[in-house]
């Protein structure tokens, strides 16, 4: 598919899409392109499956990347469709946005089976929880790291006394 | 004179710890569990919160010694399409330089490995010689061979000068006529080939569904290389195509040779791109902003999001920047190395192996860990360790069987 054919096909579904263009190339210029798109989270797995749909292959998932962004955590799913071929490859993020009192994502392990790690590390890294992933041990983390610390918070949860991580450390 | 060498939990071979648990029956692998959490050393947490964006391309470059470009690389990609700084073209093209000088030192490195963990020391040994070269280029270049502080946002730090070009002419004419007695010593081998043809299969379908990236899934018949589907830098300009093994071979079987028969081909691409590279660089200025305090403010204005994605030699490297305005450091910084991509692919491969067979497979993918360190055998329900030692003798004993 390409990049407008998604646009329109995202567009239909009543969702947004923000394009972001970088040039590359010196010779020979071309325009690199990501897409971004703003979704509920009820609405992540029908959009993922969509993507699987729409892509000859299988979408390739990258990562998931949160931030804590004050009352909300917002949760980017990093996929991509269509690589294979020069320049075909469209990198698509989906943006999920989670307040922090009801702090959930669906799993998408049963879809995609690589997303695994990903989730795994939100939970240990984040705090978001995922619902339906079965395995939930730490990634990174050891396991007796601390509970309700999470390091890539900015409030009251981010770690505070591993700042100093030697003597002479400036706060 | 009696001398102590410790050798673990990180085994010298590969960097950083990670452990994998193996539930064998007999010699027999049934069930495999990867452990990660055996040193986490935050270094998002560092980028988020301590350096400011200029000292994090530092940190960055200490993600991983061997891709000490790839990292920078993806975070600069990513800020640089945040605040909008604009790259000379011959800063373009230097860049491409040196990530294709990466990945021929760290394809040559993993061929070396790969020998070793086969128990064929000699080609060890050669392999590792042959990849001198490159690092001697590197060191000329860069007046260092790994962490070269090379990467800088809006350019590069250092220019490749007219005395570095025939130097690295110099390399380009000893890898192509080294590249066909390397090939027969890798492919025609007849222990490599029975060590390695049909073991640790990857199918295609696997390697789609659990993301996999760069050889690894190449090798696996997938077309999937981001320099060829976004390309970056001056990439567009080299018209790179993604390598399979059927280039060679004739067909894709995803298995561990053709994982080695991949980066083989990689490296004599890699060769091709520096030759035009250099052939058609152009001339000018290597960096648009030279004052470091104006880089950092400009940086600091920005507001926005990106990702950064480069063809590490071990496949698809990719950040995500989120830049917020007024705030020192990175907001958030998300790294994603293609070894975490990949680690999900060892169950599969180790399937229905023997144990002996653990060190070759796991090195396949090129892990950027100490992957063999410790495995679980669990053997009549009692938990037994393996170190890597263990592990490699066992890899020796097996090559040594099948020669006879």
């Amino acid at each position: 598919m390409e990049l407008e054919e998604i646009i329109d096909a995202f567009k239909e579904k009543g969702l947004e899409v923000r394009v972001q263009t970088r040039m590359a190339g010196v010779k020979k210029k071309v325009e690199r392109k990501t897409l971004w798109v703003d979704i509920e989270r009820e609405r992540l797995r029908e959009i993922v499956e969509y993507l699987i749909e729409i892509s000859e292959e299988f979408p390739h998932f990258s990562v998931i990347s949160p931030s804590d962004i004050g009352d909300e955590v917002e949760v980017n799913y990093h996929f991509s469709v269509g690589y294979g071929k020069y320049m075909g490859e469209i990198p698509i993020t989906l943006k999920v946005k989670v307040p922090k009192s009801d702090l959930w994502v669906p799993t998408l392990t049963d879809i995609i089976p690589g997303t695994v790690f990903s989730e795994r590390e939100i939970i240990e890294m984040m705090g978001v929880d995922v619902k339906g992933l079965e395995d939930k041990r730490h990634l990174f983390l050891t396991e007796d790291f601390p509970e309700g610390v999470y390091p890539w918070r900015r409030d009251e949860t981010a770690p505070k006394k591993t700042n100093k991580l030697y003597e002479g450390w400036k706060e | 004179m009696k001398y102590t060498v410790p050798i673990g939990p990180i085994h010298p071979a590969l960097k950083e710890p990670i452990a994998i648990n193996c539930t064998v029956s007999g010699e027999e692998i049934t069930d495999v569990d990867v452990v990660a959490s055996q040193n986490h050393r935050g270094i998002e947490w560092i980028g988020m919160n301590r350096n400011n964006p200029v000292q994090t391309i530092y940190i960055a470059e200490r993600v991983c010694g061997i891709c000490n470009f790839c990292h920078p690389a993806c975070l600069i990609m990513a800020v640089e399409e945040i605040a909008d700084i604009d790259v000379p073209e011959r800063a373009q093209y230097i860049r491409v330089i040196q990530s294709e000088l990466e990945r021929i030192h760290s394809h040559l490195l993993w061929a070396g490995v790969a020998a070793h963990e086969l128990g064929f020391d000699s080609l060890l040994h050669y392999t590792w010689m042959v990849r001198e070269k490159v690092m001697d280029t590197l060191e000329i270049v860069n007046g260092n061979r790994v962490t070269k502080a090379i990467m800088m946002y809006g350019g590069v730090r250092r220019d490749i000068k007219d005395e570095h070009v025939p130097k690295i002419r110099e390399m380009i004419k000893y890898y192509q006529d080294l590249f066909d007695k390397v090939a027969k010593l890798f492919l025609e081998d007849k222990t490599i080939k029975m060590r390695t043809r049909n073991i640790g299969i990857l199918t295609k379908e696997d390697a789609l569904k659990l993301q996999a990236v760069g050889p690894t899934v190449r090798a696996s018949g997938v077309k999937k290389d981001v320099r060829q589907d976004t390309p970056y830098f001056a990439y567009p300009d080299f018209d790179v195509k993604a390598i399979t093994p059927d280039m060679l071979t004739g067909k894709v079987v995803g298995d561990t040779y053709d994982r080695i028969v991949v980066r083989l081909l990689e490296v004599k691409q890699s060769v091709e791109i520096i030759e035009q590279a250099l052939d058609e660089m152009p001339p000018g200025e290597i960096i648009s902003e030279q004052k470091i305090p104006k880089l950092l403010a400009k940086i600091k204005r920005a507001e926005g999001e990106a990702i950064g994605r480069h063809e590490a030699p071990r496949g698809e490297d990719i950040h995500y920047v989120k830049l917020k305005s007024g705030f020192e450091s990175l907001y958030t910084w998300k790294v994603r190395a293609p070894t975490y991509s990949n680690i999900m692919a060892w169950r599969p491969m180790l399937m229905h192996h023997q144990i002996a067979d653990i060190p070759i497979v796991a090195a396949s993918i090129d892990p950027c860990l100490s992957c063999t360190n410790r495995a679980v055998v669990t053997e009549n329900n009692e938990e037994k360790w393996l170190t890597a030692e263990d592990l490699h003798n066992l890899s020796v004993k097996k090559t040594k069987e099948m020669m006879k």
